[in-house]
C-alpha cells in the first residue's frame, strides 16, 4: 500500500511499459518472481495457469468431492492447499508436477467436521491453520460444538493431525496471516486475530458487534469467501451497511454503503471504514498494486473505483456472473473467474477484456489465487 | 373394475407414497416396524408415554412425518418396505399428528397452494427459519423444546453453512436459533396440548357415503359432482366420482383416499384421464370436507373444493357464478344433490326457467329487475339456504387479480424441471353504497370473466424485454413461462425470467374494468419438498 505514490508515475505509461516501471521501481524481486493462478473446477481439479502466458499448464486430480473449492498457496508458491471432501479434507500438491505432499482429513466416525472456507498458511510455511466446526454424531442426535482453530505442521506429510487446537467464534470463512505478530486473522462477524502458538485472541475490527447506534447504523454484513488480497499482501473484509440519516426504516433517506476492513498482512495495519456507495454487488475488493485507493470488483460487472473519494471510476459489464476476482503483483493484468468454467483477464487501467482462460469445469465457488515462485 | 383402478392408483403413488392405498396383507403395528427399523438408531426410553428417543417427542402432518421418513431413507441408511412405511406414516399421523384447529390456518402449504404471502409470521421464526422454509412448516409441527433445540443442532449438522447465508451472517444466527427461537417453539408449539387432547379423545366419523362437491380447476373452470366413497380397509376408502364442468362437459373418475388424524383426506383420484390429488380437512362432525384438488404433475394446476355430505338428504353446496347485474339475466349452477328445484333469490330476482337438473347440480336461470335492491341474497332450494350468495350489482367499479402477487418458473426444454405456470382470475367489486371503489363497503361479486395480457413490471423489464421471454398468458388466465436455460439473445445471456404485471380485463356492459397483479418469472426450484 506504500508503494502507491512512487507506482503512480509508472501507471500513467499503461499496461504495456509495466515490466519496465517495476524494474525501474527497484524491485528486482518481483521481477524474478513467476506467478501462477491457481483455482479448482468441477468434479474436482486443481488447475496450474502460467499468467505469462495465460495458458494453463497442468490439472492435478483432487482426491474427494468437490466442496468450495478452496486454495491457498504455501509462501514459496510451491504448494497449492486445497480444500476438497465437502470442506472437510485438506490435500497439498507440488504443483510443478500435482504430487500430493500433504493430506489430512478434519472428521472422525463420531465427529462431523467443516471447515468453511477457512485455510491459511503461516508466513513461513511450517503451519496449516483451519477453522473446523464440529457437530458431535450421537446415535439419535446432532450436538453443536465450538468452533476451534486447529493448527497442522505442514511437514507431517500424509494423514496429519492438528498438533494444537484452540476456541474460536462462530461462522469465521476467511483467514490470513499477520507477519508482524505472527497472528491468523480470523474473518467472521468481527475481524480478529488469533496467536496460534498460546490461542489468544483480540479484536482487530468490530463489525457486528461495532459500538455505533442502531438509531443510526445497520449492523454491517460482513462475509468474504475469496480473494483476500496475497498480490500486495493484504486481507480485505467487505462489509455491506446502511446509514439511516432519518428514522431507521426511512429508505429515502438512507445511504447504502460499502465498507471494508483492510489490513496489511506484513505490518498488521489496519484501516476500517465506509468506502463507497452501494452501487454494484461485488464479492470481494482487490486493491490496485500501485494505488491503494483504487479498488476493483467483480460480480455481474466489472468496476473500478476510488475509495479515498468515494467514486466509481469505470463499469465494464461481464457476459455473466463472476464470483472472483485477483491480480498480478505488478498490476498488469486482473483476473476475472468464478461461477462458470472460463477466466476473463482484463486490463485495469481500461477494464477491457484482453484475453480468456477456458477450464474444464465450472470454478462454482472456488479461490483463484495467486502463488508467486522465486525463479 | 374397482381392482383395476386400486391398481393403477398404487402405481400413479410414487412420489408421495402413503397417497396409496393402506397395506391390505400387513400385519405389522407402527410400533414394531419402529422397533425393527429405527433402534439401531434411537432407543426404547422406558416410559410407555414417550416410548421412542427422538420420535415420541414430536407430533406431526402425514407429509411431515414423510418428509422424516424420506430423510431417514436417504441419509440414515433407513431401509423399509412400502406396505410398511405406509402403515408406519398411518400409525405416526394417527398417534402423533396435529389436531384440526392446530391446521386451520395453515392448510396451504399442504395442499400446494401456489402463491401464498404468508401471515402472522412469528417475529422468532421470520427471523431464524423463513429464509429457507414456509413459516407453516415449522408452525406444523409440536415437539418439546428439547426436541426444538435438537432440531436446530439438526440444522447446524446437515446444513453446516446455515449460519453463513445472508440474512442469518449478520448476527448469531446458531446462538439465537438455539436459545431463543427454539425456546419459543416449545411454548407456543409444544407437544402437549389441549386441542390435541381433545381431539384423540373425540369420536372420529367414518367419510363413507356420497358426497356433494363443488370445485374449480384452472383449465376445465368450475364443476359440480358426487363423490361416492366407499370403505375398504379402515381410514382408507376407494373414491368415484361424477359429474360436469360448467360448460356442462362431463366429469368422472375414480381413485382411493386414505385418512390420517381422523380428519386428513388424502386422495389419488384419476379423473377423465388425468391424476390429480386431493388433500381435504373433514370437518370433526364429519359433515364437510374443504380443501385442494390439483393436477398430480402440476400441482399449480388445482383450486379449491368443498364437499357436503349428501346421502339421500338434500344438500346445497354452492353456486356460481356469485353476482347478477341489475335487469340482466344469468344462468345459475347450484352445486348440491337432492336438491329441489324450487329456487329463491329473493324479491326483485325472477327464476325464469329450470335449465336441467341432475345428480350433482341444479342450473337456472335467473333475472334480476333494473330496479332490483343492490347487495348480497340468500339462495333458497327448497329448505336449503346459502346465505350472501349471490349479490345483486349496478356496476364493476373495480376488479381485483388474485393471487396479487406470484411467481411462475422456468423450466422444460430438455431439463428434468417441467415449467411451473401461474393462473389467475378476475374478483369483481360494485362500489357499495359509498359509491366510491376500494372502500370498505365495496360489494363482492365473485369472480367474473375476464381477458388476460402481460406487460412490463417496471422500466427495468421494458429495457430487458422481459415481456417477449418470460412468458405468455393463455385466455383462461393460465400463465406459462418461457423455455428453461440461458438465452443468447438476452442480456448476459440470461434466462426468460421477467417482471411482469398480469393484466385481467372484466366487461362489464359498455364498459372494461381492469386489475393487475404482479407477476416474477425466476428459475426452476431445484429443491423440491413435500412441504416447503
Amino acid at each position: 500500500m506504500k508503494l502507491s505514490k512512487s507506482f503512480k508515475p509508472a501507471r500513467l505509461l499503461g499496461t504495456a511499459m509495466t515490466s519496465l516501471a517495476l524494474l525501474g521501481t527497484g524491485l528486482s524481486a518481483q521481477a524474478a518472481t513467476d506467478e501462477y493462478l491457481l483455482t479448482v473446477t468441477r468434479p474436482n481439479q486443481l488447475h496450474v495457469i502460467d499468467t505469462k502466458t495465460d495458458k494453463l499448464l497442468r490439472s492435478c486430480d483432487v482426491p474427494g468431492t468437490f466442496g468450495n473449492g478452496g486454495v491457498a498457496p504455501s509462501p514459496d508458491g510451491k504448494i497449492a492447499y486445497v480444500m476438497t471432501n465437502k470442506w472437510e479434507d485438506v490435500v497439498g500438491f507440488d504443483i510443478s508436477n500435482c504430487k500430493i505432499v500433504f493430506s489430512m482429513s478434519q472428521s472422525t466416525p463420531k465427529e462431523q467436521v467443516k471447515s468453511i472456507i477457512s485455510m491459511a498458511i503461516s508466513a513461513d510455511g511450517k503451519e496449516l491453520y483451519t477453522v473446523q466446526n464440529p457437530v458431535t454424531l450421537h446415535k439419535d442426535h446432532f450436538e453443536t460444538q465450538q468452533p476451534r482453530l486447529a493448527v497442522y505442521n505442514t511437514a507431517d506429510g500424509m494423514d496429519a493431525k492438528p498438533v494444537r487446537t484452540f476456541p474460536v467464534d462462530r461462522r469465521i470463512t476467511k483467514l490470513g496471516y499477520i507477519e508482524a505478530t505472527n497472528e491468523v486473522i480470523l474473518g467472521g462477524g468481527d475481524v480478529k486475530a488469533i496467536n496460534a502458538k498460546t490461542g489468544k485472541i483480540r479484536t482487530l475490527a468490530k463489525l457486528q458487534n461495532w459500538d455505533r447506534s442502531p438509531e443510526g447504523w445497520v449492523p454491517p454484513d460482513a462475509f468474504q469467501m475469496h480473494t483476500i488480497g496475497e498480490h500486495i499482501g493484504e486481507y480485505i473484509m467487505p462489509y455491506f451497511t446502511i446509514k439511516w440519516n432519518g428514522a431507521p426504516g426511512d429508505m429515502e433517506k438512507a445511504e447504502f454503503l460499502w465498507g471494508m476492513t483492510r489490513i496489511d498482512t506484513k505490518t498488521g495495519e489496519l484501516t476500517s471504514g465506509e468506502v463507497l456507495p452501494f452501487e454494484f454487488i461485488v464479492f470481494n475488493w482487490l486493491t490496485d498494486p500501485n494505488d491503494s485507493d483504487i479498488v476493483y470488483g467483480a460480480f455481474n460487472t466489472l468496476s473500478k473505483h476510488n475509495i479515498k473519494e468515494g467514486k466509481t471510476l469505470k463499469v465494464h459489464n461481464m457476459p455473466h456472473t463472476y464470483y472472483n476476482i485477483n491480480m498480478l503483483q505488478d498490476g498488469s493484468k486482473i483476473y476475472v473467474g468464478g461461477t462458470s468454467s472460463d477466466i476473463s483477464v482484463h486490463d485495469p487501467e481500461t477494464l477491457e477484456k484482453i484475453g480468456s482462460i477456458q477450464l474444464s469445469g465450472d470454478m462454482s465457488t472456488s479461490d483463484m489465487r495467486i502463488a508467486k515462485v522465486q525463479r | 373394475m374397482k381392482n383395476h383402478s386400486m391398481k393403477r392408483v398404487i402405481r400413479f403413488g410414487g412420489a408421495v407414497a402413503f397417497l396409496g392405498l393402506a397395506s391390505t396383507a400387513s400385519a405389522i403395528d407402527g410400533p414394531q416396524i419402529i422397533k425393527e427399523n429405527c433402534l439401531l438408531c434411537h432407543s426404547e426410553t422406558g416410559n410407555a408415554e414417550a416410548p421412542f428417543s427422538r420420535i415420541s417427542q414430536q407430533r406431526k402432518t402425514p407429509e411431515g412425518w414423510q418428509t422424516t421418513i424420506n430423510r431417514m431413507k436417504s441419509q440414515r441408511g433407513l431401509s423399509l418396505k412400502p406396505e410398511h412405511e405406509r402403515v408406519l406414516i398411518k400409525y405416526l399421523a394417527d398417534h402423533q399428528g396435529l389436531a384440526p384447529a392446530e391446521t386451520a390456518d395453515l392448510r396451504y402449504v399442504l395442499e400446494r397452494q401456489p402463491n401464498v404471502v404468508e401471515q402472522n409470521v412469528p417475529e422468532h421464526v421470520a427471523g431464524t427459519c423463513t429464509g429457507c422454509h414456509s413459516s407453516a412448516r415449522s408452525g406444523l409441527q409440536r415437539r418439546t423444546t428439547d426436541e426444538w433445540q435438537k432440531l436446530i443442532h439438526f440444522h447446524m449438522g446437515q446444513v453446516p453453512t446455515i449460519e453463513y447465508l445472508a440474512g442469518h451472517r449478520d448476527r448469531p444466527w446458531f446462538q439465537i436459533a438455539l436459545n431463543e427461537t427454539a425456546v419459543k417453539m416449545g411454548e407456543g408449539y409444544p407437544l402437549q396440548t389441549q386441542a390435541w387432547s381433545d381431539w384423540k379423545a373425540k369420536p372420529k366419523a367414518a367419510l363413507n357415503g356420497q358426497w356433494a362437491v363443488s370445485g374449480f380447476v384452472p383449465d376445465k373452470g368450475e364443476f359440480t359432482a358426487v363423490m361416492s366413497v366407499m370403505p375398504n380397509q379402515k381410514d382408507n376408502y376407494i373414491t368415484l366420482i361424477n359429474g360436469h364442468y360448467a360448460d356442462g362437459s362431463k366429469l368422472t373418475g375414480s381413485g382411493s383416499a386414505t385418512v390420517f388424524t381422523g380428519y386428513e383426506w388424502r386422495g389419488a383420484i384419476v379423473i377423465d384421464g388425468r391424476k390429480m390429488r386431493q388433500v381435504f380437512a373433514a370437518s370433526e362432525d364429519g359433515k364437510q370436507m374443504a380443501g385442494r384438488m390439483y393436477l398430480k404433475n402440476d400441482e399449480v394446476m388445482g383450486g379449491r373444493v368443498l364437499a357436503e355430505k349428501a346421502d339421500k338428504a338434500a344438500t346445497l353446496v354452492s353456486v356460481t357464478p356469485s353476482s347478477i347485474k341489475q335487469g340482466a339475466s344469468q344462468t345459475l349452477i347450484i352445486a348440491g344433490a337432492n336438491l329441489s328445484n324450487k329456487v329463491s333469490l329473493g324479491n326483485g330476482v325472477k327464476v325464469e326457467k329450470v335449465i336441467s337438473q341432475s345428480a350433482d347440480r341444479l342450473v337456472v336461470q335467473v333475472k334480476a329487475d333494473a330496479k332490483a335492491a343492490i347487495g348480497q341474497r340468500t339462495l333458497s332450494v327448497g329448505k336449503q339456504t346459502l346465505e350472501n350468495a349471490v349479490a345483486v350489482y349496478d356496476q364493476v367499479a373495480r376488479v381485483e387479480i388474485t393471487p396479487t402477487e406470484s411467481i411462475a418458473r422456468i423450466g422444460g426444454n430438455g431439463g428434468p424441471i417441467p415449467k411451473r405456470k401461474s393462473t389467475y382470475r378476475a374478483v369483481g367489486y360494485a362500489a357499495g353504497a359509498d359509491g366510491k371503489p376500494g372502500t370498505e363497503d365495496d360489494l363482492s361479486l365473485g369472480y367474473l370473466p375476464a381477458t388476460w395480457s402481460l406487460k412490463a413490471f417496471d422500466e427495468v423489464a421494458e429495457h430487458d424485454n422481459d415481456l417477449k421471454y418470460a412468458g405468455s398468458i393463455d385466455a383462461k388466465g393460465i400463465f406459462t413461462p418461457g423455455d428453461a436455460g440461458l438465452n443468447p439473445e438476452r442480456k448476459m445471456s440470461t434466462n426468460n425470467v421477467g417482471n411482469l404485471a398480469v393484466v385481467g380485463t372484466v366487461k362489464d356492459g359498455a364498459n372494461s374494468v381492469s386489475g393487475e397483479a404482479h407477476l416474477l418469472v425466476t428459475v426452476q426450484d431445484f429443491v423440491k419438498e413435500l412441504i416447503q
